[in-house]
């Protein structure tokens, strides 16, 4: 890599090259020291209920089964064939009692055990097939229903890497009386961007609404965004924004799932749940984040929430150029099927890969990606200083605090991602 | 519905043609608000999700293991299809096409679609069941251009003397999603 990783993002997050999205030497650093050692979002415990269930899931490009076991535990394996490397499992999801591999059949438990080696009998030497099962995600971890990986044994526990995050995505996971679950297959999609495009798109950009989305958003109703707005950062790399509603907001303006597709046009009974959920949401959540109306979530490195579209999304990378956004629709665990298939609607259509919004998004990754991948602007960085210093701490909300058009989000991220891969360059 | 389409009379079928082919030009020609003419008020536009389902082995042999519906997340579906849509969508849709800043078609794609394989599967009262082919081709600034292949599923509604759309489902041939959206009007 012909950058310093200091010459990449200076000292106070302003300047950002744009070899950070585009040089496959940061790539290869980026796989180390970030996706290596950080907690990587695998799933929702909603889609495995039963032993044997599994989902596919990917930690950075190395796939990786996600299951129940027979014991009733969850388990996490790279998804590779100890003998030559195949991959065992070509569903999305499923349930299965094992995994055979197509090559020469050996199989492996739901848990990822060797159980059988059809060769075997033929040989003397038998191997030992203890020591041949899957590889195992060293950590594993949930919270709230949301699963997590690391590759890195040494990890913190997954509620402290969390944080405060846990009190902004309380509000919305606490708020329903079962919690909320996952509906359908991920959507996935292929985009020619860097994988850091849509997290930070995700992670605060709340204010490119008017602009880019002008096609569909009113101007009024983006300026109302941007003044119940807050933006907050709780640990560099997660961030959340939000609406905080006026202590007397009415309920219908308030409560979650009104302003999507799905509440608007669902009729009666799924706007009485959702005022239902709202009227107890102070019991559940307390008072302050009872007025909470989110826009979007960051947790770092590459998963996002989309609250107000109801929407789990995580950036898989696929090279410096190429990105594979999985994004899943969530809808409130104790709904009628009737409800959860209207609320999916506040996502799908809207959102994901035939988004009448985010069809603009993916469009400026793509446009982002094309404009940074330039030569003879390397003294050109691009410029993250809006409204640099003017972060402050909130009496009630944790974290760092400021009004949405501070880009201190993405400043924080681009900081952490600096000294992430600073401690593995030059190492092996 | 059974695997055999309906015999229709050679003026049946040549109205059923004509009417997709029509379709076909006015979206190819960005005369979106003639297309939404050809709509139902109560049309539901559907674009069910394709997942790859695990084959279930006590189904070795059957046709059901490796059927299409199976790898459907549709509307009836607890799983969650791409689109799911109402005229409302629709109109917005359209109506976006027409601002300055639907910046995802700006400049507008170039699109030809070829409509082929036009079956009337049942008819019943004043609706018909067709089934239809298409490829889309999709071309934009950059280089890459697209091929879009799907099936359409349509339940018509007679209306004077051509159709209304009032439900249609589209099947689309993806294996992953690397298209630039699935908001297009299939
Ligand atoms: S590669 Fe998997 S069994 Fe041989
Ligand atoms: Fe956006």
């Amino acid at each position: 890599m012909a950058y310093p990783i200091t010459e990449l993002v200076n000292e106070d997050a302003t300047l950002v090259s744009r070899r950070c999205w585009t040089d496959p030497g940061v790539y290869a650093l980026e796989k180390r020291g970030i996706f290596g050692r950080a907690w990587l979002f695998l799933g929702h415990e909603s889609q495995l209920r039963q032993p044997g269930d599994f989902v596919q899931a990917y930690m950075c490009e190395t796939p990786i089964i996600l299951s129940r076991g027979q014991d009733r535990r969850l388990y996490a394996c790279i998804d590779s064939c100890s003998h030559r490397g195949l991959p065992v499992c070509r569903a999305d999801h499923g349930n299965t009692k094992r995994f055979i591999c197509p090559y020469h059949n050996w199989s492996y438990s739901v848990e990822g055990e060797l159980v059988a080696i059809p060769q075997e009998n033929a040989v003397r030497n038998k191997p030992d097939k203890s020591r041949l099962g899957l590889k195992r995600v060293p950590r594993l971890e949930t919270w709230r229903g949301l699963v997590f990986g690391s590759f890195d044994p040494d990890i913190m526990p997954l509620e402290e890497y969390l944080g405060d995050m846990r009190f902004y995505l309380d509000a919305f996971l606490g708020r329903f009386p079962d919690g909320i679950e996952f509906i359908g297959a991920p959507h996935r999609w292929l985009l020619d961007a860097n994988w850091k495009l849509p997290v930070e798109n995700q992670l605060g950009d709340v204010n490119h609404g008017a602009f880019l989305h002008s096609a569909i958003i009113p101007r009024e109703a983006q300026d109302r965004i941007e003044e119940l707005g807050h933006s907050v950062v709780t640990a560099p790399g997660h961030g959340a924004t939000f609406r905080l509603m006026p202590p007397d907001a009415a309920v219908d303006e308030v409560a979650w799932g009104m302003e999507g597709m799905g509440g608007m046009l669902g009729g009666a009974p799924v706007q009485e749940y959702l005022r239902e959920v709202q009227a107890r949401a102070a019991e559940r959540v307390g008072p302050l984040r009872a007025r909470m109306k989110g826009l979007t979530y960051g947790v770092y490195p590459n998963l996002s929430f989309l609250w107000s579209n109801a929407s789990f999304k995580v950036s898989h990378p696929r090279g410096p150029g190429r990105v594979e956004y999985w994004s899943w629709a969530v809808v409130p665990a104790d709904a009628p099927d009737e409800i959860k298939r209207v609320l999916r609607t506040n996502y799908s259509s809207f959102f994901g890969p035939g988004g009448i919004l985010e069809q603009e998004d993916s469009e400026v990754w793509v446009q982002q990606f094309r404009g940074c991948n330039i030569d003879f602007a390397d003294d050109r960085p691009c410029f993250y200083g809006l409204g640099l210093g003017e972060e402050k701490p909130h009496p009630e909300l944790p974290g760092l605090v400021s009004v949405t058009a501070n880009e201190f989000y993405a400043r924080h991220f681009f900081a952490r991602w600096r000294d992430d891969l600073l401690a593995v360059e030059g190492r092996p | 519905m059974s695997d055999f389409a309906l015999s229709t009379s050679p003026g049946q079928q040549r109205q059923l043609e004509a009417f997709y082919y029509r379709e076909a030009r006015l979206l190819d020609n960005r005369q979106y608000r003639q297309w939404l003419a050809l709509l139902s008020e109560d049309i539901l536009y559907r674009l069910p999700s394709r997942v790859n389902v695990q084959v279930d082995n006590r189904q070795r042999g059957d046709e059901d293991m490796i059927s299409v519906e199976r790898e459907l997340e549709g509307a009836d579906s607890m799983g969650c299809p791409i689109r799911e849509e109402t005229y409302i969508h629709l109109v917005l849709r359209v109506e976006r096409a027409f601002k300055i800043n639907s910046w995802s078609e700006n400049p507008p794609a170039r699109t030809r679609r070829l409509v082929g394989n036009v079956e009337l599967m049942t008819h019943g009262g004043d609706e018909y069941s067709v089934l239809s082919n298409f490829h889309l081709y999709y071309a934009r600034p950059g280089g890459a251009s697209f091929l879009y292949s799907g099936q359409r599923r349509d339940v018509l509604l007679a209306a004077g003397e051509g159709y209304k759309i009032r439900r249609r489902e589209v099947i689309l041939d993806y294996g992953d999603i690397a298209l630039p959206t699935l908001g297009l009007l299939f």
